[in-house]
């Protein structure tokens, strides 16, 4: 449930430059048409946030931290993941990486985490400018990674952080953990309200908790349209157009623009419209994307006849919205945000996993055992044994890394994907 | 006369340094280390007091280095390689503040203080990739002479991205870039580009610190001094048997402990 | 005794042995309900099964944990317990309750992590009375005046562990390295009454002049390989003191005079030494070296590392710096667990302590 939105933003910086058209794949449908809005929202957003600095609370937040709860201060949010997967998608990441090494930061850690830690050092980055943060806000509920991360971030930048601690639910969720999470909120308020130099509007983040939470159905409501046949887009699609409901949570536009993108998708389904031409089989992608191998992976599997209609990544971001509550704005978003599926036990990311391979009809399932991302990948093995014993559904597995394409192998990666569909005719 | 031995026993080399009571190199040797590391040592000890003109019964003191140091059993004492490098850099280029050591299984690059003293130090994992074995392995596959591998490098028109940092990920990318028919001389560029950051980032983690010497085998690699160069934005020292200079250390060590 | 037998006399008399991972929990409710938790940090054994649930980039405690299990020496124990020490043991702990298919009565514990507020407060006074709830299920009730004496023992046995980590820092003690964390590691499965019996004889026989050589601070998650130790002894240096998370971050905790048990445990936890694992912050971690290097005369600082430790590697390149700004010497190893002491990791040691001498 990390961070993404590489592809969309790669398209940014080709505004307003000539490129050379590239041929289009002939294994692909018709483009989405919301791709331009997508580029012009981000585009926006993102040059927004030169003027942020100085003029309004910037902070750095965490994927899955509880944004809402920002909103009603105006503090601008910027998303170290989300720059995380831009730099490894233009392939930016060992270079950003090293310099984090350089600094004594261990080529096993996080990539995301390098390339945060890199950028910081250095003030390399393919985005322009990030500004600089007031705050740090971030949530374990994805990792504990994040934790000593910002931490890091924290002792150098000498800026506060608020850490929303989580409580694993290696079972059901207790009430004592949601007081927890609620007193947490509670706690933070003064702090927010220090920083931002502003007082706590309760009503106003009712507000955002309502429209955060209709962004995210909506967003379910787009990856559900994959259920049909042909899918009317593919995941990696998907993984461009989450940007919105991921850094744009709980503003007025990440809804609209949901909206707009879902009846676009309902259009194509009611014309039978596919993202690929020959759609013969039906997968799931399990983890966060390989970056720098998005464009290749998706001709690749096109080329199969082979469409990705599934992900635990983007669904990440649409499963837990149901709890949100406006009447309950701190009880509800404490349960949305800590039974995501990275803070919630294996069991219940198995049964997801099943729901998701029924509902969408999947024939076979591409896991992604990324090397930075420890709470997503310890179990892969288990799983990828228990899905084929209970549902024969065949699998393989990746092992590569988010953005440090230096621990990614060409050859091995071919010959493991070779045989996966070799299985998958047989 | 009182005179001094060095012996640096590593993994590929066995080396001797003798040094006289005036601290003057008087005689050195380097074989190959072989299966018997005591037996190199015996050898290469003979062929340099031979070059030297001594016997044995005039070495004052014996230092044993390198990964065999403890096979030494004619050593009186024995020190690491690092300590010996930082000294036998210092000895001769006395404005040396750093070292950078590539040898055959790892690398290190060490900040050199006052007389020659460790001040901090830094080594590679256990991994191969940034070290001397690492451009043996892609000699091989790319079927070129170790000792001319660096030399074609810096004869290539272009550059070819070398991305794995893992050696057997590397070699399989060589092989596949072979395969693809890139000239040989942009992928042994690609490659020692690769060995460079590696080592880069160990120089960064210490920080250049005054002059910069580099010591061990792939210091003869003018492929990688050049790149290194163009990093640090400046020249290196490098004597012409860098190899010795661990062996040139413990001589200098040996001649200390006794003075 | 050795560990196994030791287990098997404790389940002949009558108690409940549990497997606990690292690394911290409250051992007293263990004790309280008749349970002997025996710690799982480095087990010796060979990663062959293990390989097939986790991947190559897993640290070795937790594959060797894991291993424990699969190889079947664990199955006469009675029950798990899991702390919230890091991502990969949150997902083991889940892998062996909900994957591997073991009858076990497997348990977690979260801790709240820093910076503490009154809400962690709270959630963990909470949360140790929920353990103590679910631990009755199988067990049957905590009987309040025996969680009291064994709050008092736990009392006991850090004050003895503290008199010995103070004699050393100040160079009081006659054994070598070896010798020392033999005895503290005793401590990861005796119980109290058999550990504080074994402290008391260790630090009459050991009291004496420690070595003349230089001093330094090993800090990481446990000393691995043992065969460091020995080295540093064979090099005349002594480990002045430590900064491990199987040692001193949670053996050495202050007082508490609460007289409610619960409340003497919480305030345990909170003034805990600073860890990464609770997530305490740099500056707390750095107060806390520089407070055992003053202490104890200590010119450098090793971090020993598990290879693929997310938690630890995290705070290192910090640590290092102001360290080394403060003009003390650093050195960096990491390794797997049970690999011994390589030729390289060897010429590290001696080159850092040639450096320091």
């Amino acid at each position: 449930m990390k961070d993404l939105g590489a592809p969309a933003l790669m398209g940014i910086s080709k505004v307003g430059k000539k490129s050379r058209p590239i041929k289009p794949d002939p294994h692909f449908g018709p483009p989405l048409k919301c791709t331009k809005r997508l580029k012009e929202i981000m585009t926006r957003h993102y040059m927004l946030s030169r003027y942020a600095e100085g003029a309004k609370p910037v902070a750095w937040v965490t994927s899955g931290a509880p944004v809402e709860v920002l909103r009603p201060f105006g503090i601008y949010t910027v998303y170290p993941e989300n720059h995380g997967a831009l730099c490894g998608a233009k392939k930016m990441g060992p270079e950003l990486c090293a310099v984090a090494e350089e600094h004594g930061y261990h080529q096993d850690l996080c990539s995301y985490a390098r390339i945060d830690l890199g950028h910081y050092f250095s003030g390399k980055t393919p985005a322009g400018k990030l500004p600089k943060p007031d705050l740090l806000f971030a949530s374990n509920n994805i990792c504990q990674t994040v934790a000593y991360w910002y931490k890091a971030l924290s002792h150098y930048l000498k800026i506060p952080l608020i850490l929303f601690d989580t409580p694993y639910n290696f079972r059901e969720i207790t009430d004592s953990d949601i007081s927890y999470m609620v007193r947490q909120f509670e706690e933070m308020i003064p702090v927010l309200e220090q920083v931002s130099g502003r007082q706590f509007n309760y009503r106003k983040l009712q507000e955002y908790v309502r429209i955060g939470k209709d962004a995210s159905l909506t967003w379910g409501e787009v990856l559900a349209t994959m259920k049909s046949r042909p899918a009317p887009m593919t995941i990696f699609d998907a993984f461009g157009h989450m940007v919105p409901i991921v850094s744009l949570r709980g503003l007025p536009l990440a809804l609209e623009y949901y909206r707009t993108l879902l009846s676009e998708l309902r259009e194509r389904v009611s014309h039978g419209v596919g993202a690929i031409k020959r759609e013969r089989k039906r997968l799931m992608w399990d983890n966060i994307a390989i970056w720098y191998k998005m464009r290749d992976h998706s001709s690749l599997f096109a080329g199969q006849g082979m469409n990705f209609v599934t992900a635990t990544y983007t669904n990440a971001w649409a499963e837990t919205t149901p709890y949100m509550d406006e009447n309950r704005p701190f009880e509800s978003m404490a349960r949305a945000y800590s039974l995501v599926i990275l803070n919630n036990n294996l069991n219940s990311r198995l049964e997801l996993m099943e729901r998701l391979i029924k509902e969408y009809q999947v024939d076979g399932l591409v896991i992604h055992s990324a090397r930075s991302c420890k709470p997503y990948s310890v179990g892969q093995y288990d799983l990828k044994r228990l899905l084929m014993e209970r549902l024969e559904v065949p699998s393989v597995i990746i092992e590569a890394d988010i953005t440090d394409s230096r621990a990614y192998s060409e050859e091995q990666t071919r010959t493991r994907l070779e045989a996966f569909f070799e299985a998958m005719e047989g | 006369m009182d005179y001094f031995a060095g012996i640096d026993v590593g993994s590929l080399s066995t080396d001797v340094v003798i040094l006289n009571g005036g601290g003057e190199v008087c005689g050195y040797s380097i074989i190959e280390t072989g299966a018997n590391s005591t037996e190199a040592s015996e050898d290469a000890l003979e062929n340099a007091l031979a070059q030297a003109g001594i016997g044995r019964g005039d070495l004052v003191k014996i230092v044993a280095t390198g990964y065999g140091r403890v096979s030494v059993p004619l050593a009186d004492r024995k020190f690491t390689e690092i300590s010996c490098h930082a000294l036998g850099a210092y000895y001769l280029f006395p404005y040396t503040g750093t070292v950078i050591d590539i040898g055959g299984q790892d690398s290190k690059v060490i900040r050199v203080g006052e007389g020659g003293k460790v001040v901090d130090f830094t080594m590679n994992d256990k991994c191969a990739a940034g070290t001397g074995r690492f451009l043996e392995v892609m000699a091989a596959k790319l079927r070129v002479p170790l000792d001319e591998m660096g030399d074609l490098s810096l004869h290539a028109k272009g550059e070819v991205q070398i991305s794995s940092v893992c050696t057997v990920f590397a070699e399989s990318e060589v092989v596949s870039l072979v395969a693809r028919n890139h000239p040989r001389e942009e992928i042994l560029r690609g490659l020692h580009r690769a060995i460079v950051s590696r080592v880069w980032s160990m120089v960064k983690s210490i920080g250049v610190n005054g002059e910069v010497t580099m010591t061990g085998g792939v210091a003869k690699n003018s492929g990688v001094v050049v790149l290194m160069e163009e990093r640090l934005g400046k020249t290196i020292h490098i004597h012409s048997e860098p190899q010795i200079i661990g062996a040139l250390g413990a001589a200098l060590l040996a001649r200390r402990a006794f003075g | 005794m050795t560990r196994k037998e030791y287990i098997i006399k404790q389940k002949k008399m009558g108690r409940h042995i549990f497997g606990v991972f690292p690394a911290q929990y409250p051992r007293e409710i263990l004790w309280a309900m008749n349970v002997a938790p025996v710690e799982i940090w480095d087990p010796p054994l060979e990663i062959t099964g293990a390989n097939a649930h986790l991947q190559p980039y897993i640290c070795s405690v937790v594959k060797l944990g894991l291993e424990l299990i699969l190889q079947g020496k664990c199955d006469d124990l009675d029950g798990f317990l899991f702390p919230h020490t890091c991502d990969s043991i949150q997902n083991l702990a889940s892998i062996v309750n909900d994957y591997l298919g073991m009858e076990k009565p497997c348990y977690f514990f979260y801790h709240p992590k820093a910076p503490f507020r009154d809400s962690s407060r709270i959630f963990y006074m909470e949360h140790l009375k929920g353990l103590a709830a679910l631990l009755k299920q199988q067990l049957g009730p905590l009987d309040f005046s025996k969680l009291n004496q064994c709050v008092e023992q736990g009392r006991q046995v850090t004050s003895l562990l503290r008199e010995l980590y103070n004699m050393r820092a100040s160079g009081e003690i006659s054994a070598s390295n070896v010798q020392f964390y033999r005895v503290i590691r005793q401590g990861e499965f005796l119980l109290p009454d058999d550990f504080i019996p074994l402290l008391e004889e260790f630090l009459t026989a050991s009291k004496g002049r420690s070595v003349a050589g230089p001093a330094v601070i090993l800090s990481g998650v446990l000393p691995n390989p043992p065969e460091i130790l020995t080295l540093l002894d064979e090099l005349g240096v002594r480990v002045a003191d430590d900064d491990f998370l199987s040692c001193s971050r949670r053996l050495l905790v202050p007082f508490s005079q609460a007289r409610d048990p619960f409340e003497a445990m919480a305030e345990t936890y909170f003034a805990m030494p600073p860890c990464t694992t609770k997530g305490s912050s740099i500056d707390e971690r750095l107060n806390y070296l520089f407070g055992k290097i003053e202490g104890s005369g200590a010119r450098g600082v090793i971090f020993d590392m598990v290879k693929f430790c997310e938690p630890e590697l995290f705070d290192v390149p910090q640590l290092v710096k102001e360290l080394k700004e403060r003009g003390l010497a650093t050195l960096v190893i990491d390794s797997e667990l049970n690999q011994g002491l390589s030729g390289q990791l060897n010429t590290r040691v001696e080159a850092f302590v040639e450096m320091i001498s």
